[in-house]
């Protein structure tokens, strides 16, 4: 669903640059890992909506002014992607810079965030990938769009190589301090060495992660078919009456995660008769590694139901069993998968099967700009495989005393699916009616 | 003298009576004899030009949101010109060689992609810089705007009206009666001439003290098109300022940091090709842009020749203008092909900055004026790390030398410059006082990483 006048939404584009403020040195690179180059086909977008009082007074300058000693710590990020001799991907750190976008929309904050238009928050962060022209492409575009009522967004477009949706939120959340103080406090990335050739493949195949044709140096995931994006919210009520649709009165519940999942999960097989995804891939955050060095860290595991029992008929309990309890961390055999062809390889993840992206804990509505937190943070995938995506986003209003706190859910599925798939989430009480 | 003070001293005092009573002086003979010698006194002292001290100067450090290291110079080339990769292609190999670092600076409207020049921009990148350089050196002489007597201010691509001197006068409310001046369109040269200016005024208004301000404004300057030959000064022009104060008055001697010697001009205008070979002119699509002429380095050498022609019996030692006058003598009547004897510069001065227009112009005069690789270190390092600055870069240069703790008292020092026209202006200089390591400045931060080795060819 999108509007005629798409194109008019946002306008008054400028383009320029932002870097480190330092000189990173000549000749300094950073190896990504295979698990970052696994990765190098998807795309992290996120929004945040500030309301005009925190926006008075933060003049482009004074962001601009910011983001260079920002970037002082997260100058790998502000380099080119180059290849080696034998076609492995790293980056030279030459502080070529972020990319930053000002643009305008006539809409006030509150229009836009009621027209739940979905589609349109692309106008917000840019959908530019990496490639053709690798040297010369950015990895992260950062765009300040300017809104009617005085509000601003801020839209992120990440390059899922440098790292994971954790990263993308601490990254931000240090740009948040950063516009408060002037003392970071933060270690500086280290570049990684190039990673020493294994030789042996993994011993298994991985299931998360799945080859595709090579794309060469436009590193964009080509897709059978058209996707589509459609977000909904859970208040923290929806979610107790969830958890207690599933489990009853009994103490033993799942997380409410695996529970939203389980749930999700039938209803995606529900509308997918004789291709019913056996396999689910869960990405959660690892709980043992900080946030401190740039990389793709988090746990991804697959989730195998077997059996000939189909999931339409599998109970809810068992399904949100299946995924709190049998994942199995692949992450050691996606990154020998990748490194047995010296990371040249074309490999990607989300959509590869159904994959759940547990986002919950990063925090995004701890960012503060002028004491303030942000109204309203968006995330989205780009480069997602045909099976799609479910992103788990917190959702602080109607947090619960007793309970669950809300949910904010965003769907990346194939764009014949939607419908189909939205009256199954109705049925299941996930979508009311009021939510188109 | 001293020989007949020595005598005198020999003689007793009785006998010092016994003289003076001898002579037979009268009244009248001995107040003539007074009044001579006051008169000659008093028209030597007139005569003599006042000297023009250099009290202090300071250079604008432009803030790191501005800098722009190579990559992301190339990056914005490819998307501004992406329909002529050639273009883009030369601006590469130039950048490569150019002998500038990772950050110098350019203003924020040539940061977007397209820049945007707007005269608004001009205006605000005037105000940063020469603002931040005046506000600078009030700071560090204690100069207060009401007692500005003079103000030149140079900046040759952008002549706004009202006149940027006018809008110092505006900012810093200084005096009605203020002798302000505006330079523009005379290139990088220009600081000199204002140096020159300055001095020529401070020698008609006694007790004065004169501000001259040096910059060039890089926002409207930015060439759009595509021309390679136009393309070259994007490359290498950055943004810079210097404020200076310059004063007659004999109660800044003991805290000024320079004495002015000797200022040398010279202007090769009349001869056509000199004349173009630095030329502003639009090109096949209308953009404007400043092409430079192939016969550039041999036209400035050129103009380097006459202005070292005059400049060297002013201050070369008796020994060297001998030898010069030697040699061509000789080449004129006896031989032809005897080498032209270079005269050692070395032996008359300590220090030399020669304006950072470019690798090649340093490399040449490096060649020829015969030295070695610490004299001109002071510009290779400004061009490495201020880019070119156009007439400041002259100010960057000696603070660099300041910042380096090699400037003493007594020490000469020689400020080159060219510029379009073609003009080769030198000015000299020698030190007041010792001067001691600046804590402020546009070095400060980053003196202890110079020297730096600046290779043949940077790889992007």
């Amino acid at each position: 669903m999108g509007y005629p006048q798409e194109e008019t939404l946002v306008y008054d584009i400028r383009l320029s640059s932002v870097g480190p403020g330092q000189v990173s040195g000549t000749d300094v690179f950073h190896s990504p890992t295979g698990l970052d180059l696994t990765m190098k086909l998807h795309y992290l977008r996120t929004v945040y909506f500030f309301d005009n009082e925190v926006a008075q007074g933060i003049t482009i300058m004074r962001i601009k002014e910011r983001m260079f000693s920002w970037f002082n710590h997260y100058f790998i990020t502000c380099g080119r992607f180059r290849r080696s001799e034998s076609g492995r991907p790293f980056i030279k750190c030459n502080d070529c810079g972020a990319r930053f976008i000002e643009a305008k929309c006539d809409k006030s904050l509150d229009e836009w965030l009621e027209m739940k238009d979905w589609d349109s928050y692309k106008l917000l962060a840019s959908q530019q990938v990496i490639g053709p022209d690798l040297s010369f492409s950015p990895s992260i575009l950062l765009q300040v769009t300017h809104f009617r009522c005085g509000g601003i967004s801020l839209g992120l477009s990440w390059a899922h190589v440098l790292g994971d949706p954790f990263a993308a939120f601490e990254f931000i959340n240090t740009w948040g301090r950063s516009m408060t103080y002037l003392d970071l406090n933060k270690p500086i990335n280290i570049p990684r060495p190039v990673p020493k050739p294994t030789g042996h493949g993994p011993q298994t195949e991985p299931v998360s992660s799945k080859r595709v044709d090579p794309v060469g140096d436009h590193w964009i995931l080509p897709n059978n078919c058209k996707m589509d994006t459609f977000s909904f919210q859970l208040t923290g009520s929806q979610m107790n009456y969830l958890q207690a649709q599933i489990w009853g009165p009994s103490g033993d519940q799942t997380p409410p995660f695996e529970s939203l999942c389980a749930v999700i999960w039938h209803c995606v097989a529900r509308v997918r008769p004789g291709f019913e995804p056996k396999t689910v891939t869960v990405c959660k955050p690892d709980p043992g590694h900080g946030n401190d060095i740039i990389g793709n860290n988090q746990v991804i595991s697959k989730v195998e139901a077997g059996g000939e029992t189909s999931i339409t008929e599998t109970d809810f309990k068992v399904l949100a069993s299946m995924l709190a309890e049998q994942g199995i961390d692949e992450r050691n055999q996606i990154e020998e998968a990748m490194e047995k062809d010296e990371g040249v390889a074309d490999f990607f993840v989300y959509g590869a099967n159904l994959s759940f992206v547990d986002l919950e804990e990063t925090n995004v509505y701890d960012l503060e700009l002028k004491g303030k937190k942000p109204r309203f943070v968006y995330t989205t995938l780009q480069g997602v495989g045909d099976d799609g995506v479910v992103l788990v986003m917190p959702w602080p209003k109607g947090a619960n005393k007793n309970g669950s706190d809300g949910k904010f859910v965003t769907m990346i599925l194939p764009e014949d699916q939607i419908l189909k798939i939205k009256s199954e989430l109705k049925i299941n009480g996930l979508l009311l009616e009021s939510d188109f | 003298m001293v020989g007949v003070s020595i005598e005198v001293l020999r003689f007793g005092p009785q006998e010092i009576l016994n003289l003076w009573t001898s002579l037979h002086f009268n009244l009248i003979q001995i107040l003539c004899s007074a009044f001579l010698i006051i008169f000659i006194a008093t028209v030597y002292f007139m005569s003599k030009p006042r000297t023009i001290y250099l009290v202090d100067y300071a250079c604008f450090k432009p803030p790191v949101t501005c800098r722009v290291p190579f990559a992301t110079f190339m990056e914005h080339s490819r998307l501004i010109l992406k329909n002529n990769p050639k273009s883009v292609e030369f601006q590469m190999r130039i950048l490569e060689r150019s002998g500038l670092g990772e950050e110098t600076c350019l203003p924020p409207a040539i940061h977007y992609i397209p820049p945007k020049p707007t005269m608004e921009a001009a205006r605000g990148e005037a105000e940063l810089v020469i603002f931040s350089a005046m506000d600078s050196l009030f700071n560090k002489t204690g100069l207060k705007p009401k007692d500005i007597d003079i103000l030149i201010v140079n900046c040759s691509l952008f002549s706004p009206t009202p006149s940027l001197s006018a809008m110092v006068i505006n900012k810093y409310k200084l005096r009605s009666n203020i002798k302000s001046f505006n330079l523009s369109g005379m290139g990088c040269s220009a600081g000199l001439i204002s140096i020159d200016l300055a001095r020529d005024l401070l020698q008609i208004h006694p007790n004065s003290n004169a501000v001259v301000v040096c910059t060039e404004i890089i926002t409207p300057n930015y060439y759009q098109g595509n021309e390679r030959a136009m393309l070259l000064p994007n490359c290498l022009f950055r943004m810079g300022g210097a404020a200076i104060l310059l004063s007659n008055r004999g109660s800044e001697r003991r805290r000024a940091k320079y004495r002015l010697v000797h200022v040398v001009r010279t202007h090769k205008g009349a001869d056509d090709k000199a004349y173009r070979c630095v030329f502003e002119e639009e090109d096949k699509e209308g953009n404007v842009g400043i092409s430079l002429s192939k016969d550039l380095m041999a036209i400035a050498g050129e103009a380097l020749k006459s202005n070292i022609t005059t400049m060297g019996p002013l201050v070369l030692p008796a020994s060297e203008q001998l030898l010069f006058l030697l040699t061509l003598i000789g080449r004129k009547i006896f031989n032809p092909k005897w080498k032209p004897y270079i005269p050692d510069f070395k032996q008359a001065f300590e220090h030399f900055c020669i304006h950072a227009g470019g690798r090649a112009v340093i490399d040449e005069l490096q060649k020829n004026l015969q030295l070695s690789a610490e004299h001109v270190e002071a510009s290779r390092m400004t061009l490495h790390r201020f880019g070119n600055t156009s007439s400041s870069s002259l100010w960057y240069e000696l603070n660099y030398i300041e910042s380096k703790g090699r400037m003493k008292k007594g020490d000469r020092v020689w400020q080159i410059a060219f510029g379009s026209g073609f003009k080769c202006n030198s000015a000299v200089w020698k030190c007041n006082k010792s001067i001691k390591t600046p804590i402020d400045g546009p070095w400060a931060d980053c003196i202890d990483r110079y020297p730096v080795h600046i290779p043949e060819i940077v790889k992007l």
